[in-house]
Order: C-alpha cells, then structure tokens, then sequence
C-alpha cells in the first residue's frame, strides 16, 4: 500500500497525520514513523500530547487482519429464523397450544421481555401467543451435520463453509431495527454511522479506481445514508447493475464524445495544475484534481465490474442467473464477486424491497418465504463456492443477515410477526470457523438462551477480522458506549 | 496549544481514500500523534500522572468529584485532592495502592460498591488499574502546581459578555472597524502578518456569494466596472443587502441551523414535519430580507401563537415547532425539541442530560425535563388561508396549546417506559443560567386564535370553492344539454338518445346538489356567526341574550334542514349515476347494476324522509365550520387518530417565558451563539469551533474578545443581522486574499489560519453551485416562495434550489453529492470533496445545458463592446475566466485555452454530434472546463 494522502484545510497530509512539510523534515532526519520516534517527540510536551492524542486514523489496520473484503448481505424485513437457520420441531409438537399452556411459558415472564423499546404501539411487533407450527421441513448436512430448512439447499450444500450464530437479539420492535442492525443503535438514539461507514472510514482503499464502500439493491425503508456524523464521504455509493447506468452521473447525460472529453480533461488538468502554482498550499486544490482522476477512473473502471460479458455460462449458471427469480440478486452477487477481487473493501447487498420489506411475512409466511429463499439461495451458495474456488473466501467474510426474527406464536391464520429476542444470522470466510453453529434459542426459538448476542457483536466480530479496533476509531466529542463496540465472538473465529 | 477538540459533531479529516476535505480538519492539529498505549505494563516503568492518570481521571470520575460535584465531599481533579480525601478518608495512600480506597472502589467486584457507579460510566480496564497502582505505589507523586478544575460558574460561556474595548494595535492602518482591531491585535500577539487584500474581481465574487448566493453575471460586472470610485466596495454591499435575493441566501443558512424540513412519511402518509411547512421558509425570507431582529425572530418562532396569535404572516414562525411533528412518538417530538433549542440557541447540549446528570456543564437531568416541560403542551394544527378551504392542498402550519394539563416526568435513566411519577416536572431553565427565572403568565387568546373559522377569509374560502364547483358543474350541465339538443336532430337513435337523456339528468342533478350545497353553507355560516354572538354577547342584559339564543336556535335549525335538502340533492344525483351507469352496463351486467340503482333509490327514499320530517324546536346542531384542523397524533395505536386535541382559549404562556429568557439582552449565550453562526458562514470558520456547545467540552473561542465585541455590538444594535453583515463584509479581515505565498512565515506559526492572517477558501455550498450555473445560463427562475418544488419536477425546474423539496426522504441527488444539510442536523455544512461530485459536474445535463447558453451570454456581453462584430477567441477565453472563475487568465491558461479550443475544433465532426452544447461547440467544452475548475466552486 503506497503512502495515502488525506486533506485538510491547512495543508495535504500524508496517511500517518502529519503535515508534509513536517513529514519531509522527519524524512530528512531518517527518522521512521514508529511509535519509539512519536513517543519521543511527544515527551517534550506531555501536555498538548495529551490533550490531542486523537488523530484520524491513517487507513491502515490496528493489527493483522485476516479478511481484507465484506460482502454484507441483508434481508430487508426479518427473516424467520425457525424456518431458516435455526429449526424448532417443538413449535409442530405444540402448534396450535399458547405459549402458557406449554412447558415454555416462562419465556413471556416479563422481566425477560423488558429488553424491547417501543417506538410506537402498533398492530405489529406484538407477543404472539399461540405457537405456529414449522412451515417447512429441515434436515442436517454436510459434515457438520448442521440443521438447515428445506428452503435453502444450495446454501445447505455449503452449510460446512459457515459459522451460523443462532443467539441474537436486538431492541426495537418495528422495522427501525434495520437501521439498529447496521449501526447498533435504536431509532429513538438518533442516527449513528453504520458499520460499512465505520471500515470505510478506518480503512485504505486496495484499489484507486473503485469506490471502497458501495451498496447495492433496496434500501427503501431504513436510513440511505451510512456515514452520519462521520461525514457523507463514508456513505455508500449506490450503484445498480447496470454497464450502461452503474452510477448516478456515470456517464455524460448529453453527446460529449470520448475525443472531446479527453481534451477537455486536459485542459481541466491543465488549468487545475497552473492554478495551484499560484495557490500552493491549498489542499482543497489537490484534493479537487485528485477526486476528478479517480472519478475519471471510475467512470471507466465501474461499468467494466458490471459489465458480466467475460465471467463463463458455468459462473452465470452458478449463480442462478439463467433462474428468473434468482436473476436479480443473482447479478448482483456476482458482481460483489468482482469488486472484491478488485479490492473493494464492503459491499452492501439489500435484498427484499416493498413496505417494509419484502420478508416481513405478517402473513402468508409460507408462500412469502419459500418465494425469497428461492430468489437468494442459489445466488448466496453461487457467491460461496466460487469465492472459495478462486481463494477468496478466505480473506472475505460474508454475513448473511436481517433486522429481527419472526414470532414463535402465530400472527393472524398464517403468519409470524416481528421477535427481537432471539434470531439467526451466520457468516462465512474472512478466517471464521467453517461448519460451526454457536449460540442457541431456548426450545421454542424464542429467547436467545446460550451465548447471548447484541447486534453489535456481529460488527466486532467483523472489525476483529479487517484488523480494526472499533475504540481507537472513536472520534472526540462522540462518545461511544461499551454496547456499540460490542465484543466479537471468539468462539467462531478460527 | 489548545486541545484537538472535535470541532462540531465530525472532527478530524480523513485520509486519502477519496481525497478529502472538510470543514472540521481546520480545528484538527494534525500533527499529534496517538499514543499508543502498551498493552502491557512493565515492571518498573514509570507511570506518569498527567499523561496517563489524570485523563482517565477527567473522562471517568470528575463529573462527581470534581468541580461539577464533589459527592462524598471528594475531589480527585487535584493530588492534593485525593490525599485529603472526602467523607470516607483520604482516596489515596502514597506509596500502598493496596490500601487506598480509590483502587479498591475501582476494582471491587461488588457492582453496588464499584465506582464508577453502574449507569454512571464504564468501569476502568485492568490496563488502567494497574497503571493507578503503579503510580500510587511509586509515590503517587503529582505536578507541584497543579490547579482545581474552575468553578464551572466560571465558564467564560456561562456569564454575560461585557463589551471589551477596542485594542490599539500596531498596524492601525490595516483596521477598517472594530472587528480588525481584535484580529490585528492576534496577529501582533502571535507574529502574524496579514494578506493582503484580494483583488477587486475576487472580492466582487466573494461578497455576491457570500450575501445573495450566486455568482455575477456578465452585466452585473459590467455595472459593478462602471463604479470604480472610492467607496465602490460598501455600495456593492449596500446593494446586495438590500436585494431581496439577500433573504434567500441567508434563509437556507437558517433553514440548516433550525433544521428546515418538508413532510416526509411512508407513501402519502405525513409522518414527520407538516403540509405546507414552505410559509416558514418563506417568512425567514421576507423577515431577514426586511432585517427583523434575531431576537424577534427567535421569539416568534418559539411564541409567536402567544405573542403575536392574531397575526397570520407571525404564526408562520412556528413552523420551526411544526417541523418537529412526529406522527407516533411525543418523547421522540419532544426530545428534538429540546436537543435543538438547546444546541441552536444556546449552544448547549442540553440532550446529553436526557440519561443522567450531565458530565462536563453544571445542567443535572431534571433541567432536561424541566425544559421539555416548556413545550409539553404544544401540538401543531393546520390554519386555513385566504382563498382555501381544502387544508390538504394549502393552509398554514403552526403551533399551539393544547393538551395545558399533560405532565411532564423525569424519565429514570432516560427511559420513557420509566417514567418517575412522584412528581410532576414544572418548567424551568438550568440554575446556573437563571439571571432572571422565566415569569409564566397564561394568556388568553383572542377568540380568533381558538376559533379560527371567524377570520374574515375562512367563510370567504368555503363560499369560492362551492362557488367553484358550481360554476364547474353548471359548465358540464351546458353542455349535456347541448349533447341532448344535437343527438334530438337525428333519425332513428333511440339507444343514443336515451344517453344523453340520461347523462343530462346526471349533470342536472349534480348542479342541483352543488346549489343545494351552497345554499346549505349559506345557512351553516348564518348559524355560525349566530353562535359567535350568543358566545360574545355573555354579558349582555337578559333581552339582548334571549334575543340571541332564539335566533341561534333558529337559525340552527333552517341550518340543519337546508343540510338534509343537500343530502337529498346528493341522493338524487346519486341515482341519477347509477341509472346512467344501468344504461351504459353490459347486457350481462345490467343486473348487478341493477342493485345499485335500487341501493341508490333507497338512499334517496331516506333522505326525503328526513328532510319532510318535523325539526325539533330546540337542540338543532349544524355541522360546524372549521377555520383549522388539529394535525392528529398516533402515540397510543398507529393504526387509528388519537383523540383530538381541541382550540383552548388560552394558552400557558411558557412558551412567551422562555422566548423571554432566551432573547434577554443579558444572557450569556444566546448572542454569542448567534454571532459565531454568522461569523462562520461569512468567514467558513467560526469563532467558536464547537458551534453547538459553548459548555465546558466545548472549545473555546480563538478570539473571545472578539466574539464579545461582536455579541454586544449585536444587541445593542437591536439584534440588526445586516449590521452585523456589513459590519463584518467590510472588514479589511474579510477583504483579505485567501492565497499564501510559498514560505509564508505565518505558515509556521499558524498554519491552520486559527488568528485569521488569511481568507480561507471555502468550497461553495450545493445550493450556489447549482443556482451560479442556472444564473449564468441566464435561466434562473427569479420567483421567489410558495410551495417547494416536488422531486419530480426539480430536473426540469429552474428555481433556485432553496425551494425545492427537501426532507428526510426525498433530497435532490446533484444537492446531495455536494453535502446538502441533512435535516435532522446541519449545524456547520460538510465541505467534502469525492469523485462523485466531479462526476456530476463533469457528465450532468445541469452543467452541459447551461455550458452552451452561458457561451451565447458571454458572446453577446463581448459583442455589446465591440458594436457586434463576431468575438475573437481570445477576448472570450479572457471573459469567460472573469465571469465564471473571478480572475483574469494568465499567459499559460490563455494559450492552454486557444490550444484547446482548437483540438476541439481539429476533431472529426461526426453526423450524430449536437450543433449546440460541448459536444457541437468548442467554446461550450472551455466553458464545461471552466464550470469544472476547482475554482467554480470555490469561495476564494
């Protein structure tokens, strides 16, 4: 990684935080940036030291990291995580009986449920009381023998690349929760960066040509934006599968041929470049010519990502993409594929738009469920086997997750309502275990009941795995508390 | 060396990636670097007090035992403090860790015992626990002058300005005013020597932006050419202020500061904000375009339905309550509320006490719920305007008390399902700020306010739109009677006859309920307005009171009756539809059709029965008219309308009381918040880093003499912003030219410009950019307010962007990529710079447009001077720098230029190339490379 620039007002800087005229004097001294050097300089006045011993981080990890890539899916919605990722034969061997009337009845002892924030009383997000029994079968596969439901063979297929975590639980009863998976903090909190803004900000880019954080499908209900007060650079950049239209403003929106457009960029470079001998120690300056080089690149580098004429049928086919229903979410796996084999460094995948999202099966659960994992299932398992075959997997964690589960107790004749308690999400690579399940639900899928996890722990699991330290990323002035950290499952990583 | 302190909520720049650039980085002194602490402790290392304990110290216990509070009588801001201990003993034992009581309460496992207590901090990581021991084991020694934390009385934000006097300094030829008296004295204190002054074109171009929000136009420098005498610079000033589009400019520096929002919500249903919020857009244009004082604006928008409930062009101020409506949650509304008035005005964080007490300003967490208690009766409603009845398509929000009796409780830890009931929270403000405790006087409202259907135009706007629908339907009734006087001409069409014969008997119907409509509200108003004196008239003698009721009682009666003939017009028309659709039904059809007919004879059937039948003398209620409509809240089940929150005729006045407190000529913040918002948006940098906390977190002020000149000066001027505007544009600080000279020596002493040696260079903010390059297209829409633009028209509108939809939900997407506010929180605009904002300004049709129209307008200003003759390629490359950048073009960037153009026209013409725009004209492609110059953007 070549020495990264950032910008300030007051002068362009190299990656460590110091000014360049400063950084050259070091230079010339043949002194390095270690901490041996720092911390010498920095004695001569402990105080300004201490009370400025902040700096933006310099792009690089805190310490090794295992995964360079995410591949963050989301399922808009919540998906039922009895019908999913953690079977319960139990809700079939009671269908139909109230939680009360079972030998479960103490998981609605109030004390236990008081975890939830309401943030409007609502026909939704409600206790559920009678147990609806399990919609669809499940066996055990692979090696690991893991417990998958019928709807997702492909993914069953690669259960022994994942670490399922089936004891998660988060606080907002309605679809705010979203929002709360991605930044951990409850709608009634404000807004907070979310986690793809938090690794945009704390790490440097692999590949100069491409964005580093993009996102991509429905992302209707919760917040569009990710970098908050972290500033609306660290937001995602949109983009859409399209070679023709990847990006908003992508291309020229009136004829301005390639000829034409070169020597205009020429003289742009050109007047850029004489007006910054007579300003020569603006970084606004550089900085501008820079963001005009690198959009110069994207404009050619990003349409080339979506552009699949060169993967095989046989990739296609592994990605379902000759499937209708699978087509959609299918290209747009394939082409995270390829952004991370560029470098990019958090892919953000939403699938499921409408209302709320499209997995919120209040009801028709059935129907609603066995449609979307069929539109998932082939794509994910796709993404899976071909980041492993090409000796990506390894160093690029993919989650597979979504804002809640769904109730144990039936909503309406046919469907699950919202459950904050307990709930699945695996993931898979970035130096995790392969074929591992932890945590577990209590028997009807309603609390997590063994190794209990705050959305948060997700999130530091991830950091841990990129080699950042989400407490050293903090920013003056924005205090984070321990919850947002969260602390990352060291029993899934490998 | 003042601390790197987070200058508003985003410090700190960030690096390289997408080369970036932010307005926070100014504060950032870039060259400390994080210490990074071992992880381990070695034996033996020594542990050094102020770099390693008195931090955590500060971070984890001052907020109970230091200045702010010294619960158990325990200071630990001191080593002398911890010696000497509290209530329990000495905190610390030199030399035996093991034996003080501050270890041991920092590393007992006993939750109920551990400091920091449970909900109150994180507890110490080993790492820092072991560092305490060691410290305490080598001696515990500490700094020989160590001082207390201050009292926090003593916070200079705490107490009032005091006009300083104006520094003698030793450059005075350099000072223009007042303002340049304090910077030059920073620049003799710190061996500074300022800019000179920016050139004449640059200055022209600073100060259009900067008071009206766009750039000059080729005739506008011309005319600004032809004024080159002494004095030339405070004309074009006066000029500006005075031009209305001053108040558009400066409305969206509000708009951000007071969180300006359009509705938004889920499809068509109104979450948040209000309907028709524009019309306080709108009045902070007129108010700031007619120099209203802050203080009177602040008052209005707080108050104005208590200070001013008559007035309809004040009551728009209170839409900044409005804009906080939130269908769902009141705790949420309420809860923006306070954390905006407290950081917007007072420049207090005033939301971190909403949990716990607060850790750094002297303001415990029952002053937070003793401010929401200030607006706890608040609710919003919707107030017809002249010449509207449907409250949906136009109408005014504003604020009003309604619910005077709902109590405000203290939330334990914050938490609204924990509400602590033991007592009733009354209004208040934070002691420490209490120079006057706010005096809280109900008033009582005219009977306008709480009955707003008497306002002249509310019966005015029912009686045009039943006006309008019968004109509308007397139209449609000509002409199927002209349809039926055509077809009785021809032969043999018995079937389309029959039709019109039908679709005649609709449209009679129709006109006959329209007139049965009117004639019902002509007999509602009468009643109305019958009522409104039995009401007014109560203390009246008995005779004039009989009189009064007898005609009320009447006239509610001839109401109510001429309701039912309306209802039975409508019955008529009702089956009039349905035997028209009867005819036009499929055979297979007609009998389903049938039903409705019958449906809609029954309904009639029933409607004359009612309206033959005997009215009762007494108890006769017409529907009333209504001149306002309460915007229903969903906090108790989002599925259905709380219960409707009635017009009371007097409101609590608590509201007028804080206003009063917070515009008191003697508070300490609420100038000085105010000037250091307008300081940073003429100056992009504020005098006071952390705009929205002036407390003791916040930073201090770079030049606090400075900041009070300009706070008193503010108020003693009447709180007048276009004094406080020229005052600062004329400064020879703000004349200053933004360059530095390679090895400047004020580089090397300060090089973050803290003391102002230079102009900063600012980039311009998403609303100048876009209406620079509409104006210099010449295609900037001069209409100024009414309803914000819908997303989907704004591609194709041409008015300045101020006016366009903006809320949560739905932003401009070439505004957004310039850092365009965020709605919830703007306090200070975000400068980033990203690929995406070059991809916008190089690729859309904004720019490639306007590109081959600002050609033909800077042609046709060259052209002017040379009496038509065509314009060489030169003296056009040579305007266009002027007009779009602000500078003359030197030899390199005009030969760059010549050579340019001619690559463009040496390329091959193709058959599909446009004749017009960058692709057809090689001037249009230097203008498109001017538009995307980093100087177009930039504030130099």
């Amino acid at each position: 990684m070549k020495p990264m620039m950032r910008f300030t007002r007051s002068g362009a800087q190299a990656a460590d935080g110091l000014p360049m005229r400063r950084r050259a004097f070091l230079a010339d001294l043949g002194m390095g940036f270690t901490g041996l050097a720092l911390g010498a300089m920095l004695q001569r006045d402990a105080q300004a030291a201490l009370a400025s011993a902040w700096t933006p981080p310099d792009g690089r990890p805190h310490f090794a990291p295992k995964a360079k890539s995410v591949i963050w899916l989301f399922m808009n919605g919540g998906v039922s995580h009895m019908e999913s990722f953690d079977p319960k034969p139990m809700l079939t061997k009671y269908a139909g009986k109230t939680i009360a009337e079972t030998p479960f009845a103490s998981v609605q002892d109030p004390k236990k449920l008081a975890i939830e924030r309401l943030v409007v009383p609502d026909a939704n997000g409600n206790q559920r009381n009678t147990l609806y029994p399990l919609q669809v079968g499940f066996r055990k596969h692979g090696q690991s023998g893991i417990e998958v439901s019928d709807w997702f063979p492909h993914i069953a297929r690669n259960v022994d690349r994942l670490a399922v975590v089936r004891s998660l639980w988060t606080t907002d009863s309605n679809h705010g929760a979203q929002t709360q998976f991605h930044s951990g903090r409850h709608q009634n909190d404000g807004d907070f960066p979310n986690l793809g803004a938090w690794v945009h900000y704390g790490l440097g880019t692999l590949n100069e040509n491409l964005p580093q954080f993009i996102s991509m499908g429905t992302r209707e209900y919760w917040n569009k934006r990710d970098g908050h007060y972290l500033g609306p650079a660290h937001d995602a950049v949109p983009l859409r599968i399209d070679p023709a239209r990847p990006l908003d403003f992508g291309k020229p929106e009136r004829p301005f041929s390639v000829e034409s457009q070169a020597v205009g960029m020429g003289l742009l470079r050109e007047l850029n470049a004489l007006r910054g001998v007579e300003y020569p120690d603006d970084a606004g300056m550089a900085a501008r010519v820079a963001s005009y080089e690198l959009a110069f690149r994207m404009q050619r580098s990003v349409p080339d990502v979506v552009d699949f004429s060169k993967e095989t049928d046989e990739t296609k086919r592994l990605y379902g993409l000759e499937v209708p229903a699978c087509r959609e979410f299918g290209m747009q796996l394939l082409a995270a594929r390829r952004f991370v084999e560029r470098g990019v460094r958090f892919i953000q995948v939403q699938h499921g738009g409408g209302g709320a999202g499209a997995w919120d099966a209040h009801s028709g659960l059935k129907a609603n469920h066995a449609g979307l994992a069929l539109a998932v299932d082939q794509p994910v398992a796709g993404l899976l086997e071909d980041l492993d075959r090409r000796g990506l997997l390894d160093e690029t964690l993919v989650i597979f997750a979504t804002e809640f589960g769904r109730t144990p107790g039936s909503q309406g004749s046919d469907g699950r309502d919202h459950h904050i308690f307990g709930f699945s999400v695996w993931m898979a690579g970035g130096g995790l275990k392969r074929g591992v399940v932890h945590g577990a639900t209590d028997e009807i899928g309603f609390h997590a009941a063994e190794n209990r996890h705050y959305v948060t722990d997700i999130h530091a699991t991830i950091l841990q795995q990129l080699g950042l330290d989400s407490r050293r990323l903090e920013i003056p002035g924005r205090k984070r508390l321990e919850i947002d950290h969260g602390k990352p499952i060291a029993e899934i990583v490998a | 060396m003042v601390p790197s302190r987070n200058p508003h909520r985003k410090s700190g720049g960030v690096r390289r990636v997408v080369p970036f650039y932010r307005s926070g980085s100014a504060w950032a002194p870039s060259w400390w670097v994080r210490i990074v602490l071992m992880t381990t402790l070695t034996a033996g290392a020594a542990v050094d007090y102020v770099a390693e304990i008195k931090p955590v110290l500060r971070e984890r216990c001052y907020a109970c035992h230091g200045a702010l509070k010294q619960k158990a009588k325990l200071r630990l801001d001191t080593v002398a403090g911890m010696r000497t201990g509290g209530d329990s003993g000495p905190a610390i034992r030199a030399g035996d860790a093991g034996s003080s009581r501050l270890v041991q309460r920092v590393e007992t496992g006993d939750a109920t015992d551990r400091m920091p207590p449970e909900h109150e901090g994180e507890v110490l990581s080993a790492d820092q626990i072991a560092r305490l021991r060691a410290w305490i084991d080598a001696g515990a020694e500490g700094p020989a002058d160590e001082v207390p934390e201050s009292d926090p009385k003593n916070h200079w934000a705490f107490r009032s300005p005091v006009r300083p006097s104006v520094p003698q300094v030793a450059r005075p030829e350099w000072v223009r005013n007042p303002i340049d008296a304090f910077v030059a004295r920073a620049h003799d204190q710190h061996g500074l020597t300022p800019r000179r002054e920016a050139s004449r074109r640059l200055l022209v171009r600073r100060v259009y932006v900067d008071l009206i929000g766009i750039t000059p136009t080729p005739e506008e420098l011309a005319a600004q050419d032809r004024d080159a005498g002494p004095g030339w610079y405070e004309r074009l000033v006066a000029r500006l202020l005075d031009d209305p589009r001053h108040g558009e400019r400066w409305a969206r520096h509000w708009m951000d500061i007071w969180r300006y929002s359009d509705w938004w919500g889920l499809g068509d249903q109104l979450r948040n904000s209000q309907r028709h919020i524009w019309r306080w857009r709108d009045w902070m244009v007129e108010s700031l375009n007619a120099d209203t004082p802050y203080d009177e604006m602040v008052r209005l928008m707080l108050a104005a339905d208590e200070v001013h409930p008559n007035d309809p062009e004040k009551l728009r101020a209170t839409g900044y309550l409005a804009r906080n409506y939130f269908l769902f949650n009141r705790n949420q509304w309420m809860d923006e509320v306070v954390e905006h008035v407290g950081k917007g005005f007072l420049g207090l964080t005033l939301n971190c006490s909403k949990c716990h007490d607060h850790k750094y300003d002297p303001v415990p967490q029952v002053d937070y719920y003793r401010m929401r208690a200030f607006f706890e009766p608040y609710h919003v409603r919707l107030d017809m305007v002249p010449g509207e009845s449907d409250l949906n398509r136009d109408g005014m929000p504003c604020a009003f008390d309604g619910q005077t009796n709902t109590p405000t409780y203290r939330f334990v830890r914050g938490l609204e399902t924990q509400p602590d009931k033991s007592a009733v929270i009354a209004p208040g403000i934070p002691n420490i700020l209490a120079f006057q405790e706010p005096a809280i006087q109900p008033v009582s409202l005219p009977v306008e306010a709480w009955q707003p259907e008497r306002r002249p135009w509310v019966f005015e706007a029912y009686r045009a739109s039943a006006r309008a629908r019968v004109e509308s339907v007397e139209k449609a009734a000509t002409e199927a009677r002209a349809k039926r006087a055509e077809t009785l001409g021809r032969r043999g069409e018995s079937a389309a006859m029959a039709e019109a014969e039908a679709a005649l008997a609709v449209a009679e119907q129709d006109l006959a309920w329209a007139r049965a409509e009117s004639t019902s509200l002509e007999h509602r108003m009468a009643a109305t307005r019958v009522s409104w004196r039995v009401t007014d008239c109560a203390g009246a003698s008995p005779e004039i009171r009989a009189d009064a009721i007898d005609r009320e009682r009447n006239l509610a009666r001839q109401a109510t009756r001429a309701e039912q003939e309306a209802a039975v017009a409508r019955a008529r028309h009702g089956l009039a539809a349905a035997q028209w659709r009867w005819l036009k039904a499929a055979d297979d059809k007609k009998s389903a059709v049938r039903a409705e007919v019958d449906k809609a004879r029954e309904t009639l059937d029933k409607a004359v029965a009612v309206a033959s039948a005997a009215l009762p003398l007494d108890g006769m209620k017409s529907a009333s008219l209504t001149g306002a409509a309460w915007t229903p809240t969903r906090f108790f089940d989002s599925t259905k309308d709380d219960p409707r929150v009635e017009f009371a005729p007097t409101s609590t006045g608590r509201r007028k009381a804080l206003a009063a407190w917070i515009t008191d000529a003697r508070h300490p913040l609420t100038a000085r918040v105010g000037v250091n918002h307008l300081w940073n948006r003429h100056m992009g940098m504020p005098l006071v880093a952390t705009v929205f906390d002036f407390g003791r977190k916040g930073a201090a002020p770079t030049n606090p003499e400075l900041l009070d000149w300009l706070a008193c000066e503010w108020v003693e001027s009447g709180w007048s912003m276009k004094h406080l505007h020229r005052l600062i544009v004329t400064s020879a600080t703000y004349r200053m030219d933004s360059g530095v000279e390679e090895g400047d020596a004020n580089l090397a002493k300060d090089p973050d410009n803290r003391y102002l040696w230079r102009r900063q260079p600012l980039r311009l903010e998403a609303q100048v950019v876009r209406d620079a390059i509409l104006a210099q297209a010449g295609e900037l829409d001069p209409t100024r307010g009414g309803p914000s633009v819908p997303l989907s028209e704004q591609a194709e509108s041409k008015r300045r962007s101020l006016y366009f939809v903006h809320s949560n939900n739905e932003r401009n997407l070439f505004l957004t990529t310039f850092d365009d506010a965020t709605v919830k929180e703007c306090y200070r605009r975000e400068q980033s710079i990203v690929p995406q904002q070059a991809l916008a300004l190089s690729n859309s049709r904004l720019v490639h447009d306007a590109a081959g129209r600002i050609v033909t307008r800077l042609e046709r200003s060259l052209s002017e001077k040379t009496a038509g003759t065509s314009v060489e390629d030169a003296s056009f490359v040579r305007q266009a720098f002027r007009v779009l950048l602000g500078f003359e073009p030197g030899a390199g960037e005009m030969a760059a230029s010549l050579r340019a153009l001619a690559a463009w026209r040496s390329l091959p013409k193709r058959p599909d190339d446009a004749t017009a725009g960058v692709e057809g004209e090689p001037r249009a492609g230097l203008v498109w490379a001017l538009l995307n110059h980093n100087d177009f953007v930039t504030l130099r």
